[in-house]
């Protein structure tokens, strides 16, 4: 009787076989660093690894593994919405009884959907926290900023690809929430129809920029077409090849973007990093498998053009946007500043010329960017928790412990400050305006000039603890002397004004004032540019939510309202 | 924990929730209702000796059932848990099981003879969710699906949305009944149907259909039955129409009288109360009477929703022949007068800051919730023939109103210029029979 071949011997026998080799390459495992390189090198998914990589990289508090579960994250929604392609059609008979289906009928119909829905959430989060965490650790600055910019651009496409998803179960949320974005779409400036100058360039609501985007004057079969293959091939497309170029320069401009210490120590990629990335990925299946067991995705009473909700909400990350309609015109709310803030985030590895801070967290040494940078990032989801939590029917304020079926109160009347026809009175002009815009238009040209000019102008270093004591001090008698005027500022009204006040001119004139007014004048005017039209929005929620103004300076003529 | 460790945790939860997803979607709320009616079924046929057969029954395979209406476009999976309903399980469709969802179809030669169920599916007369596999979802009464299930005598206003000859049929006498006090209480002076009818308030040609969002806007806080509050799960149309009829319908819509909450004031529902009690000390219509009215108005659901194949047409009874006063009093059913002038005009209704004759108005506030219709019986003895025929022709315009409070809401109720409607000849018919009906007044001596 012959002797049966060792467990040893078959495992060699298998791995020397004509076939393994030509799938695997590479003989038997010896894990010698020559095979721990081999593997990345022979593969071409791990090739976008490096073969060694620094160790302060494979620190877990160095990115958090948030790009990387970002990534993890696109690749569930991928194979989790190949699979909801086959159940899915998009047709505004057919798409909610196909919902329904995955819901009753359909093999983890349900498990698909939900895992679906709330990756694209998480995906949000994660693409956003990812930029947080790489822009604190200045990993965007030379030679990294281009691959900064394409960051943007997968931020901005993510919420581009949740959004257009969103419309697809074609139910009450779906169409209200995208009527809302694209209504905003309809008021860009020149290409909207409801923007200002559309009207002088021929824009109507049957060829301007909304009606590319709803293939229609309203959403309807063909809007679902659309946003259906905008998301299913035309985005992800995009996203794969972005996505592509956001790797290969992570690899060309190696991981962790500290400057070399002498004599630094390197790892392996294989196992090292390639342990922790599975681990991460496979942490966040774990995590949105029980996610998607546990919660049902949202799904509403199917889609009716003709019944409005009441309030209809955008999805939660552009409710933000939504809460800025409050204070500020469809086309500043809508196109200016989601417009500026993408183009601005883009600028900033540009315009930030500061050499210290970079590859590790530095409050210390990069005050100006990070103060600047969180204060945009805290006002963002500032406004989206006061859009998603505070806002009730007819977007009225309700508190989170207020019950929507209560009715509510409109709000006061707002009036203007400059605009035509002026009563040359404060407060008392419901929907009329104060001051002449002959007077406006050079006062507000005049006050903006000086508030984008004066941190440089003046050079000699302020003293910040007397700055900011002058500041408080002068906005409380501004304050105290419209009390004691016939005015009767309340004192609720004089703290709005002094802590608002306040933001503004710390962010818009003492922290430039000390930190930038040495940028040349190019980079200067951009940053300036940036910051003063963060603090305009504080200002212009205070003025409205304290003092009902509800336009700075209003032309009707060219529909251009501040 | 190192990471070898942790590698395999994870694969392990990994596998492990794959494997909770598979079970969660294996054993669903339908599969034990059919198990049962498998193994019910086996043991009655074993009972009859038909052991093979008993056998097969036992060991089917459980699968979601569905009936497809191809001229609703419609799928019903009902019968995934109703087997008993089901052909291809139960030919015969007929059971001794007493129990819901095992037993068979209530009626079932008639109903089935004229409604093969193979071709109608369920939720064209029942309503609720067809394609729903769990019990809440098929019964409709999830907050995404607003049809949910028709209860008890609900289901004839199913009937009557293709069968116009339902006064005729037998099991749709409640309806019948609905549509006979609708019309007898005057419903119809103030809401048309299918576009006969007043003007004054919304037409319910679709209340049956109407979406929850635009009716109530999801707010039945005031909308009480029987005297409690609602539970969410009971947020339907048909509560809200037997709300309407069952409360006082200005508890349910209060509006805005006294502008807190809008610029102008809005005067609160002008429905009139059918709780409140008649001549004869009961409520004008009682809940019984409530129900029905709301059975037949739940037949009211949009003409292009049913294919016309549907539809069993009747002929419009032919008007009784009267003259003068007979013929008046008949036009006054006939208009709905009896909405806002009371039944037989003899106590005009509720119509929130209208200053009726006689009313004073010491507390103009509190008095807006006084403000009434002109009763007929006590007003029309001051005008001639002549004077009767103009007011009801050109009506009075609720601007010309005289207010309680001038400074409160326009009154919800006005009466229309009915030139247009009542024809000439039943006009002096109709003010004759209201002469007819005048007190008499003490005129001089």
């Amino acid at each position: 009787m012959p002797t049966l071949p060792s467990l040893e011997e078959i495992k060699k026998e298998v791995i020397d076989s004509q076939i393994w080799r030509s799938v695997f390459r590479g003989g038997l495992w010896k894990d010698t660093p020559r095979d721990r390189s081999a593997h990345i090198i022979g593969n071409v998914w791990l090739h976008l690894h490096p073969v060694r990589i620094r160790k302060r990289a494979l620190e877990w508090t160095y990115t958090w593994g948030l790009g990387g579960i970002s990534f993890a994250l696109y690749l569930i929604l991928t194979i989790t919405g190949v699979l909801l392609m086959f159940y899915y059609r998009p047709t505004i008979d057919l798409a909610y009884r196909d919902i329904k289906d995955l819901e009753f009928a359909i093999t983890l119909g349900k498990l698909m959907r939900n895992m679906h829905r709330w990756a694209a959430q998480a995906m949000v989060v994660g693409v956003i926290a990812h930029m947080v965490s790489v822009f604190l650790r200045g990993a965007y600055k030379k030679p990294r900023e281009f691959n900064w910019s394409v960051g943007v651009l997968l931020l901005t496409l993510t919420l581009f690809l949740s959004f257009t998803g969103y419309l697809l179960p074609w139910d009450q949320l779906a169409i209200w929430a995208v009527t809302v974005g694209t209504n905003m779409a309809g008021a860009t400036p020149v290409l909207g129809n409801e923007g200002p100058l559309g009207n002088l360039v021929g824009a109507h609501i049957n060829n301007d920029v909304r009606f590319v985007l709803l293939g229609g004057t309203m959403v309807g079969e063909n809007t679902l077409l659309r946003f259906y293959v905008m998301h299913c091939v035309a985005v992800p497309l995009v996203v794969g090849i972005l996505l592509i170029l956001h790797f290969w320069r992570i690899r060309k401009d190696s991981f962790s973007a500290a400057p070399y210490e002498p004599n630094e120590e390197k790892w392996e990629v294989w196992p090292h990093l390639v342990k922790r990335e599975y681990i991460a990925a496979a942490g966040c299946t774990l995590f949105m498998f029980v996610w998607s067991i546990v919660m049902n995705a949202p799904l509403e009473v199917i889609a009716n053009p003709n019944v409005t909700p009441n309030p209809s909400k955008a999805p939660w990350y552009f409710v933000g946007l939504q809460e800025l309609l409050v204070y500020f015109d469809p086309w500043i709310a809508g196109v200016v500043m989601p417009g500026l803030i993408i183009v601005g985030l883009m600028a900033i590895p540009f315009i930030d010329t500061n050499p210290k801070g970079v590859g590790y967290y530095a409050w210390k040494e990069r005050k100006f960017a990070n103060t600047g940078f969180m204060l945009g990032i805290t006002m963002w989801f500032t406004l989206i928790a006061i859009g998603y939590w505070f806002r009730g029917p007819n977007f009225f304020w309700y508190w989170p412990w207020e019950s929507w079926l209560i009715p509510k109160a409109a709000p006061r009347l707002t009036w203007n400050v400059f605009g035509p026809n002026p009563t040359w009175r404060l407060w008392c002009t419901p929907n009329l305006s104060a001051f002449p815009l002959w007077l406006g238009i050079p006062v507000v040209a005049g006050l903006g000039a000086a508030s984008l000019l004066l941190p440089k102008l003046i050079q000699k270093e302020l003293d910040g603890w007397k700055t900011n004591l002058a500041i408080v001090g002068a906005l409380a008698l501004v304050a105290a002397a419209m009390r004691i005027s016939p005015l009767h500022v309340s004192l609720g009204q004089g703290a709005w004004l002094v802590a608002f006040g306040w933001m503004h001119f710390y962010f818009g004139f003492v922290m430039p004032q000390r930190h930038i007014r040495t940028l040349d004048w190019a980079r200067y005017i951009v940053t300036m540019a940036l910051v003063l039209s963060t603090t305009a929005v504080l200002l212009k929620m205070c003025a409205r939510l304290a003092f009902d103004i509800k336009y700075l300076i209003t032309i009707p003529g060219i529909s251009m309202n501040i | 924990m190192s990471y070898r460790k942790l590698f395999y945790a994870l694969n392990i939860a990994m596998m492990g929730s794959f494997i909770w997803s598979l079970w969660v979607d294996f054993f669903t709320e339908w599969r034990p209702y059919q198990n049962k009616y498998f193994a019910m079924a086996a043991d009655v046929l074993e009972k009859e000796g038909k052991t093979a057969e008993a056998k097969k029954m036992r060991h089917q395979w459980p699968e979601i059932k569905q009936i497809l209406n191809r001229d609703l476009d419609r799928i019903d999976r009902c019968t995934t848990c109703h087997v008993g309903m089901d052909e291809y399980v139960n030919p015969t469709l007929k059971n001794n099981f007493t129990q819901n969802p095992y037993k068979a179809h209530p009626n079932v030669v008639e109903i089935n003879g004229k409604h093969p169920f193979q071709k109608y599916g369920c939720t064209v007369c029942h309503q609720g969710q067809g394609m729903g596999t769990t019990v809440a979802g098929a019964h409709g009464r999830v907050r995404n699906w607003e049809q949910p299930l028709l209860d008890g005598k609900m289901i004839q206003g199913a009937c009557v949305r293709c069968h116009a000859n339902f006064e005729h049929l037998k099991g749709t006498e409640v309806a019948a009944k609905g549509k006979q006090l609708f019309y007898a209480h005057g419903c119809q002076g103030c809401h048309a149907v299918r576009g006969v009818g007043g003007i004054i308030s919304v037409d319910l040609q679709d209340i049956a259909d109407k979406p929850l969002e635009r009716i109530a806007g999801y707010n039945f806080k005031r909308v009480k039955y029987k005297g409690k509050e609602l539970s969410e799960d009971d947020w339907t149309r048909v509560h809200w129409i037997l709300g309407h009829i069952e409360n006082d319908p200005m508890e349910v819509t209060p509006n805005d009288p006294e502008a807190k909450l809008n610029a102008e004031p809005i005067a609160p529902s002008g429905m009139p109360n059918f709780t409140e009690n008649d001549a004869t000390g009961k409520r004008e219509i009682s809940e019984e009477d409530a129900e029905a009215i709301t059975t037949w108005l739940m037949s009211m659901s949009p003409e292009t929703k049913i294919p016309h194949s549907y539809y069993v047409d009747a002929p419009v009874p032919p008007e009784p022949k009267l003259s003068g006063a007979a013929h008046g009093k008949l036009v006054f059913e006939k208009y709905g007068c009896a909405g806002c002038h009371g039944l037989h005009g003899s106590k005009g209704r509720r119509n929130f800051n209208a200053k009726g004759a006689g009313q004073d108005e010491k507390e103009p506030v509190k008095g807006m919730e006084k403000g009434r219709e002109p009763t007929l019986v006590d007003v029309v003895g001051t005008y001639t023939h002549e004077e009767l025929v103009k007011k009801i022709a050109t009506g009075v315009k609720s601007v010309d109103i005289v207010k309680f409070n001038t400074g409160g809401p326009t009154p919800p109720l006005y009466m229309p210029s009915w030139k247009e409607k009542i024809k000439p000849d039943e006009l002096n018919d109709l003010a004759a029979y209201l002469l007819s009906i005048a007190k008499k007044q003490d005129v001089g001596f």
